[in-house]
């Protein structure tokens, strides 16, 4: 089958990236080539230290490789201005992170709503909050958390701190989920369940990238890419 | 509205917050309590040299005094922006008790207590007379003894008394000894009668609330402190003419337009005899006359405002550490935030609106103290006072009744403004470097 250009959501061309450790020059990525099609579940899989996490912050415009290009929808994301990157952030990509990393000042249900927040003025706020919250609502709903939206994050369990991760990072609806470890930090079981929920979300069209160390866990996702040496 | 929220939120749950509020309320108190005090003692200590002196001062330091003084005095009472002018002798002289081995040097001066009340606030200082100031030189027992009016300080180093019976009068003679000098400065008399001495006998005190006037200074009637000094030839001379303008009259205008007159009387007084006597004449707004009095408490006040910009930049540096330790502690959230496309100025206005949260909330508390303890300074010093002999100035030597308490609302928005500004310069620094922070190295798993 041939695909289009259009088919692909991000194109990944020759990233390389290195980090500068005292005199050390430290090689992470050494020319990575990744295409992600629409509705895809991928999962990069990797030795501790090979570089996955830096692939995938790469891949949502948290950091900058040292050379190659990121196309998202065919745009060049080295071409953004710091406001389209802010932009990019808020409404194309959603993060998921093994630490969950929520707000605990915060209660569940604002932090899910708190991407769709960003760049509201109060009046802008005030006129969208009663939509906006019940966008939220509906996601807690579709993450099994609606009896815990007044809790704050350290008020959870780890499985349930991660599907509020989750549900923030789908708020604005991303067309793109990078899920950095997502079950690194629970149990067996409760980490089923959180794969359940990306399956599930796959399922439903959404593009999902998700890096782990852990075989069994990639077998979950439609497509597996082994990232060793710094390269695919 | 998230960044409302999120430092409300930050707010609140951060102890150690409350320790920035802490500092900036307590600077604020101090601000407020010393600023509103010391600024109260230097306006009433301006206020009463201005008491003193009245608007405007024609005269000279020359002790010779200068000639025509009635002829100016004349044209000023013509003026229709003169409400008083009063002639005033001033020289020095030695002061003796009758019964006392000791001579002291005091500072007479010759007034007419009508004329001097209407162009100064002579008449409110005195303190048996003052509804009739008229009488001020009278001897009530003795109708041909001629009175004089002391200093409070100065009687009180003479009785060891501040305030004499007012229902019997003690009559205290003291016998004043002046040297008379011609219109030239030479000594008017040569031989034994080389000094003039006169007996007067205490009439009255004057307090000022001026230390160094109530305790130098003896008010005379005019006419023998001008034969005193020798002034009372056929052309008769005086030391200063005290004036006072209508209460419309603004003083530098006043003085502006007194200096011109001046100027033209002694181009008209030229050809006259002793028309050198008027060299050495000046004409001085209040303050201007007053300056060496007033110019100490207002470096004092000036010292004052540079140690309290100390405080500032104290409070600067207390809100800049605890934002550092804060923002530490914070950089996982920026890294979050990040990651959900809050920009670099979103964050600075985040921490920014943190610190004026901060700054509103501590110099709220701040001022709110300040001003309750000002309103209740005067009775927490009287409990000290009554409990433990404790008082803050010792009135025998500071002439001031309460501690001065009134709060001005222009200098509370000026302290209450630079405390918020000084928070937000504190927090500066640290957003700058929160903003400046890559989320991929905050959202690493060792972050705090």
């Amino acid at each position: 089958m041939i695909m289009s250009k259009n088919d692909f959501i991000l194109k990944a061309e020759g990233l390389h990236k290195s980090y500068r450790m005292g005199a050390t020059e430290v090689r992470v990525l050494k020319g990575v080539n990744l295409n992600i099609k629409k509705g895809e579940f991928v999962a990069i899989i990797g030795a501790s230290g090979s570089g996955k996490s830096t692939l995938l912050h790469i891949l949502g415009a948290l950091d900058r490789p040292t050379k190659g290009v990121v196309q998202f929808e065919q745009r060049d994301l080295s071409r953004f201005r710091a406001g389209e990157l802010n932009r990019f952030r808020n409404r194309m990509v959603g993060f998921v992170f093994q630490f969950y990393h929520l707000l605990d000042e915060l209660s569940v249900l604002e932090n899910v709503f708190l991407p769709a927040m960003t760049g509201k003025s109060i009046v802008g706020w005030f006129a969208c909050r009663r939509q906006v919250k019940n966008r939220a609502k509906e996601v807690l709903i579709q993450m099994g958390l609606a009896e815990r939206i007044k809790h704050k994050p350290y008020q959870l369990s780890g499985g349930e701190r991660q599907r509020v991760a989750i549900g923030r990072a789908l708020m604005n609806e991303p067309r793109l989920l990078l899920a950095d470890e997502p079950t690194g930090n629970l149990d067996s079981a409760t980490g089923n369940g959180i794969l359940d929920v990306l399956e599930a979300l796959n399922r439903a069209g959404q593009t999902i990238v998700m890096v782990t160390h852990d075989e069994r866990i990639a077998q979950r996702a439609g497509r597996i890419v082994t990232l060793a040496d710094g390269k695919i | 509205m998230y960044k409302i929220i999120l430092a409300t939120r930050y707010l609140l749950k951060r102890r150690i917050t409350y320790f920035a509020i802490l500092a900036v309320a307590l600077s604020v108190f101090i601000v407020i309590v010393v600023m509103t005090v010391m600024g109260g003692l230097v306006n009433e200590f301006k206020e009463k040299n201005h008491r003193f002196a009245g608007d405007c001062v024609v005269g000279t330091e020359s002790l010779v005094g200068f000639a025509y003084y009635e002829d100016f005095v004349n044209l000023m009472e013509q003026q229709d922006f003169v409400e008083a002018v009063s002639p005033v002798i001033k020289s020095f002289a030695l002061k003796r008790r009758r019964g006392s081995d000791q001579d002291d040097i005091a500072e007479i001066m010759g007034i007419d207590p009508v004329r001097h009340s209407q162009a100064t606030g002579f008449g409110d200082t005195l303190y048996y007379h003052n509804d009739d100031v008229s009488r001020t030189f009278e001897i009530a027992s003795d109708a041909n003894l001629v009175g004089c009016v002391l200093g409070d300080f100065m009687l009180l180093q003479d009785t060891n008394s501040r305030y004499l019976s007012e229902t019997s009068l003690p009559r205290i003679p003291y016998s004043i000894s002046c040297f008379p000098l011609t219109a030239r400065g030479a000594l008017a008399q040569a031989g034994t009668d080389m000094v003039n001495t006169k007996t007067f006998y205490f009439s009255d005190q004057s307090s000022s609330g001026l230390p160094r006037v109530d305790g130098s200074v003896i008010y005379l009637p005019f006419e023998e402190a001008q034969l005193l000094c020798g002034m009372a030839g056929s052309t008769k001379r005086a030391s200063r003419l005290h004036i006072r303008f209508k209460p419309d009259v603004k003083i530098d205008i006043g003085c502006e337009k007194v200096r011109s007159l001046w100027q033209k009387f002694r181009q008209d007084k030229a050809g006259e005899t002793q028309a050198y006597t008027t060299d050495t004449v000046t004409v001085q707004g209040w303050k201007q006359y007053r300056r060496e009095s007033i110019a100490p408490m207002e470096n004092e006040q000036t010292e004052m405002s540079v140690m309290f910009g100390f405080v500032g930049i104290t409070t600067v540096f207390i809100v800049l550490v605890v934002f550092y330790m804060i923002i530490s502690h914070k950089s996982k959230d920026i890294g979050i935030l990040k990651s959900i496309g809050v920009s670099n100025v979103d964050i600075i206005e985040l921490f920014s609106g943190y610190a004026f949260l901060v700054g509103i909330l501590g110099s709220g508390i701040g001022l709110l103290a300040g001003w309750i303890f000002l309103l209740k300074i005067n009775q927490i010093e009287d409990w000290l006072f009554q409990h433990y002999g404790f008082q803050l100035w010792d009135r025998t030597i500071y002439a001031i009744g309460d501690i001065p308490n009134q709060v001005e609302f222009k200098v509370l928005a000026i302290i209450v403004v630079s405390a918020i500004a000084a928070c937000l310069a504190g927090a500066l620094i640290p957003s700058l470097q929160a903003a400046r922070q890559k989320p991929v190295e905050t959202l690493q798993v060792g972050q705090l």
